[in-house]
C-alpha cells in the first residue's frame, strides 16, 4: 500500500507541490522559533554563577579635585571602608563599569600558544568580588591583598574561557599573552562562569583583572551586598554617603535583580513576538493543510467510492488519506532537514550544534503531529463517504 | 447465486419520503447473465447498488453466494465485495493519476498478495480485454471503449463470481458498446461468471439470458 501511495503522490506531483512547499515553509519557521527558544532555555538552565539578590550597584563618576594619586586612593579606600562599616552591608567592592547585567562591554583578545582568541570580556575587580557576588572558584584561588604587587602579571579567568583554552587540562600556573602575544600573565584561578548578560544569553569568555589601586577613578561602580530587608531608608543613607564623599558626582543606585529583569527582556520580548507570529503562522498552516485535505477528499469522492467498492473499508480509506498526508510531510521534511542541517554546518547565528539538532527533531515531531491532527478529521469524513452516493456523483 | 427477498428502499428527508424500490424479489442463478431495464429513476441503479452491497435496503433480505448479508460489519462487507463482486460503471471510475496496470491492480491491494502476483494477475486481466499493450498508459490517454475495457479488467482481476455492471455501454458508441458487450458475454460463457447488467439499450439487453424490467421501483417483468 505504501508503494501505491508513493505512486499516487508522484503521479500527482504538480497538485501536491503547493502542499509540500507549505509544509516545508512551516517546518523552517518552526525550526527557527524552536532553535531560538531552545537556545534561550539551554542558557536559562545554565547556572547563573552569582547570587545577585541583595546586590546593589552604585554608579559614580570621578569628581575629586585633588591631583594627588595617593589622596585619591585614600578617598576611595575610605569610601569603601565607610560603606562596609554600615550595619546593613555584608560586603562591598569596586568593579569596572561592565558589572553583571549591564550593557557595558570591554573586550579584547589573547594569545595562547599559537591560537588567538577574541571577544574576551575583561573585568576589573578587587579582592572583594567573590564575597559580594557569591561567585565561586572552579580551581585555584581568587585575589588577595598581597596580589597588588603582582597586578598585571597574574589573572583569574572564567571556566568557559578555561575550557576553550585548555579543555580538561589544569589551567593553574599556565601563562598567556595579549592578542599580540605580549605582556604574559599567569593564571592563578578559574572562577565558575557568570551569565553576565542575563538568564537567557550564552556564557562568554571572561578574564578578571585585579584593579589598579592607583586608578580608582576609572572603576565607576561599587557592588554592595546588603542584608535582607535593606530598603529605601538604607538606600538613602548610602546615597548620602556617596554624595558627600564624591561631591558633584552623578550617583545612581541600582539593584542587580532589577537589572537582570530588564536585561532578560532583550530575549523574552523577541521570543514572545516570534511565538505569537509563529502561532498565527501555525494556525494558518493548520487551516491550509486542513483545507487542502478537505478539498482533496471532496475532489476524490468518486475515487473513494470506487475504493470502497473494490474492497477498502471506511477506516482503510481514512488511513490511506492520513498516510498520504504523512508521506507528503515526509517529502517536505526531507527537503527541510537538508536546509536545516546547513545551520549547524555553516555556524549560522553561532548557536551550539546540539540546539539545532534538538530544534530540528522537535520541529519534525511538531509538523508530523500538526499534519496528523489536521488530516484526522478529513480522513474521518472520507470514511463516512457513502460509496453508492459517491459513485453516482461522478 | 443472488437471492433478493422483498427488498425495499425508501429515501427519507425531513419532508419527503420516496419509495425507490418496492418489494423486489429476484433470483439470479449461478452463471446467469441478467439485464435490468427501465426508465430513468425507476430504481435500476439502486437495485444494483443493493446487490453490490454498496447501499443498504430499507427492508428485505439479501443472500449472495449462500451467505445472508444482514449483519455484516463494514470490514466483512469490504472483504465480501473484494472477493466475490466485480463492478463496472458507466463512467468507468478509473483513477486518472494511476497507469492502466495500477488501476487494474487496485482490488488486489485490498487482499493479501505480493506485488509480483498483482502484476501477473493484472497483466493477465488486461490481456483478456485486449489491452496488454496499454499497461503503462494513463486513462486519459485511452478512448472511451478502451477505458471501459480497463474497468472490465479491474472487475475481473480478482476472479469474482459475480459482476455487476451499471450501464457499461452507456457512454460508448455502438461499435465500442458491442465490443464491450462481447467481452462480457465471453466472460459469462467461458468463465461462468454471473453478470447482472443495468442498461437502457434494448439490443444489449436482448443479448443476455434474461431481462427484468422495473417501473417506479417495482418489478414489472
Amino acid at each position: 500500500m505504501i508503494k501505491h501511495i508513493f505512486k499516487m503522490i508522484w503521479n500527482k506531483k504538480k497538485q501536491n507541490s503547493l502542499l509540500i512547499v507549505e509544509i516545508l515553509l512551516s517546518f523552517m519557521v518552526i525550526f527557527g522559533v524552536f532553535s531560538y527558544g531552545l537556545n534561550a532555555y539551554s542558557n536559562y538552565a545554565t547556572p547563573m554563577g552569582i547570587n545577585y539578590k541583595q546586590v546593589w550597584a552604585i554608579s559614580y563618576n570621578h569628581t575629586l579635585d585633588t591631583k594627588s594619586a595617593d589622596s585619591v586612593t585614600m578617598v576611595y579606600e575610605n569610601l569603601l571602608n565607610n560603606i562596609k562599616a554600615m550595619p546593613q552591608v555584608i560586603d562591598a567592592g569596586y568593579h569596572s563599569n561592565n558589572i553583571p547585567f549591564s550593557t557595558n562591554h570591554m573586550s579584547g583578545g589573547l594569545k595562547y600558544k599559537d591560537e588567538v582568541i577574541y571577544y574576551i570580556n575583561g573585568y576589573d575587580v578587587d579582592q572583594n568580588f567573590l564575597k559580594v557576588t557569591g561567585a565561586t572558584m572552579a580551581s585555584g584561588r581568587w585575589y588577595n591583598k598581597a596580589d597588588a604587587a603582582q597586578r598585571g602579571k597574574i589573572v583569574v579567568i572564567n571556566q568557559f574561557l578555561k575550557e576553550k583554552m585548555f579543555g580538561k587540562e589544569d589551567a593553574i600556573g599556565k601563562t598567556f599573552g595579549n592578542a599580540e602575544g605580549k605582556d604574559p600573565v599567569k593564571i592563578i584561578g578559574v572562577v565558575n562562569s557568570i551569565k553576565q548578560e542575563g538568564d537567557y544569553q550564552k556564557l562568554s569568555y571572561g578574564r578578571y583583572n585585579l584593579h589598579d589601586t592607583a586608578a580608582y577613578k576609572w572603576m565607576g561602580k561599587i557592588l554592595v551586598k546588603v542584608a535582607p530587608g535593606s530598603g529605601a531608608d538604607f538606600e538613602g543613607k548610602l546615597y548620602k554617603l556617596m554624595a558627600n564623599t564624591l561631591r558633584k558626582s552623578n550617583i545612581e543606585i541600582e539593584h542587580l535583580d532589577n537589572k537582570l529583569t530588564a536585561y532578560n527582556k532583550f530575549t523574552v520580548v523577541p521570543l514572545i513576538i516570534m511565538s505569537i507570529v509563529a502561532g498565527f503562522l501555525i494556525i494558518n498552516v493548520a487551516l491550509g493543510i486542513f483545507g487542502v485535505l478537505w478539498y482533496n477528499i471532496n475532489k476524490r469522492r468518486g475515487e473513494i467510492g470506487l475504493r470502497r467498492a473494490v474492497g477498502a473499508t471506511g477506516n482503510g480509506v481514512s488511513q490511506q488519506l492520513v498516510y498520504e498526508a504523512l508521506v507528503l510531510t515526509t517529502l517536505s521534511l526531507v527537503v527541510g532537514t537538508f536546509f536545516a542541517v546547513q545551520f549547524p554546518l555553516l555556524h549560522v547565528f553561532d548557536l551550539p550544534a546540539i540546539v539545532y539538532v534538538k530544534a530540528m527533531l522537535s520541529a519534525i515531531v511538531f509538523i508530523y503531529l500538526l499534519v496528523l491532527v489536521c488530516s484526522l478529521y478529513p480522513g474521518k469524513q472520507a470514511a463516512a463517504v457513502y460509496p453508492a452516493v459517491a459513485l453516482h456523483e461522478e | 447465486m443472488i437471492k433478493l427477498q422483498n427488498i425495499q428502499k425508501v429515501y427519507r428527508t425531513s419532508t419527503v419520503e420516496t419509495l425507490a424500490l418496492n418489494s423486489i424479489n429476484l433470483d439470479v442463478a449461478k452463471g446467469e447473465f441478467l439485464s435490468i431495464m427501465g426508465p430513468s429513476g425507476c430504481g435500476k441503479s439502486t437495485l444494483l447498488n443493493i446487490m453490490g452491497l454498496l447501499d443498504n435496503p430499507s427492508g428485505g433480505t439479501i443472500n449472495i453466494a449462500d451467505q445472508t448479508i444482514d449483519k455484516f460489519s463494514d470490514k466483512q462487507l469490504a472483504q465480501f465485495r473484494n472477493s466475490k463482486l466485480g463492478f463496472i460503471f458507466q463512467s468507468y471510475h478509473l483513477i486518472n493519476d494511476l497507469q492502466v496496470l495500477d488501476n487494474v491492480e487496485l482490488p488486489l491491494l485490498y487482499r493479501d498478495s505480493t506485488a509480483k502476483e498483482r502484476k501477473a494477475l493484472a497483466s493477465e486481466a488486461l490481456e483478456k480485454v485486449g489491452l496488454s499493450n496499454r499497461m503503462k498508459h494513463f486513462p486519459t490517454q485511452l478512448s472511451g471503449g478502451q477505458r471501459q475495457r480497463v474497468a472490465i479488467a479491474r472487475a475481473i482481476v480478482g476472479n469474482p463470481s459475480i459482476i455487476l455492471a451499471d450501464e457499461p455501454t452507456g457512454n460508448l458508441d455502438s461499435a465500442m458498446g458491442n465490443e464491450v458487450m462481447d467481452i462480457l458475454i465471453n466472460l459469462n460463457r467461458n468463465e461462468g461468471t454471473t453478470i447482472v447488467m443495468v442498461t437502457h439499450d434494448e439490443n444489449m439487453a436482448h443479448k443476455t439470458h434474461r431481462l427484468v424490467r422495473l417501473f417506479d421501483g417495482s418489478q414489472v417483468q
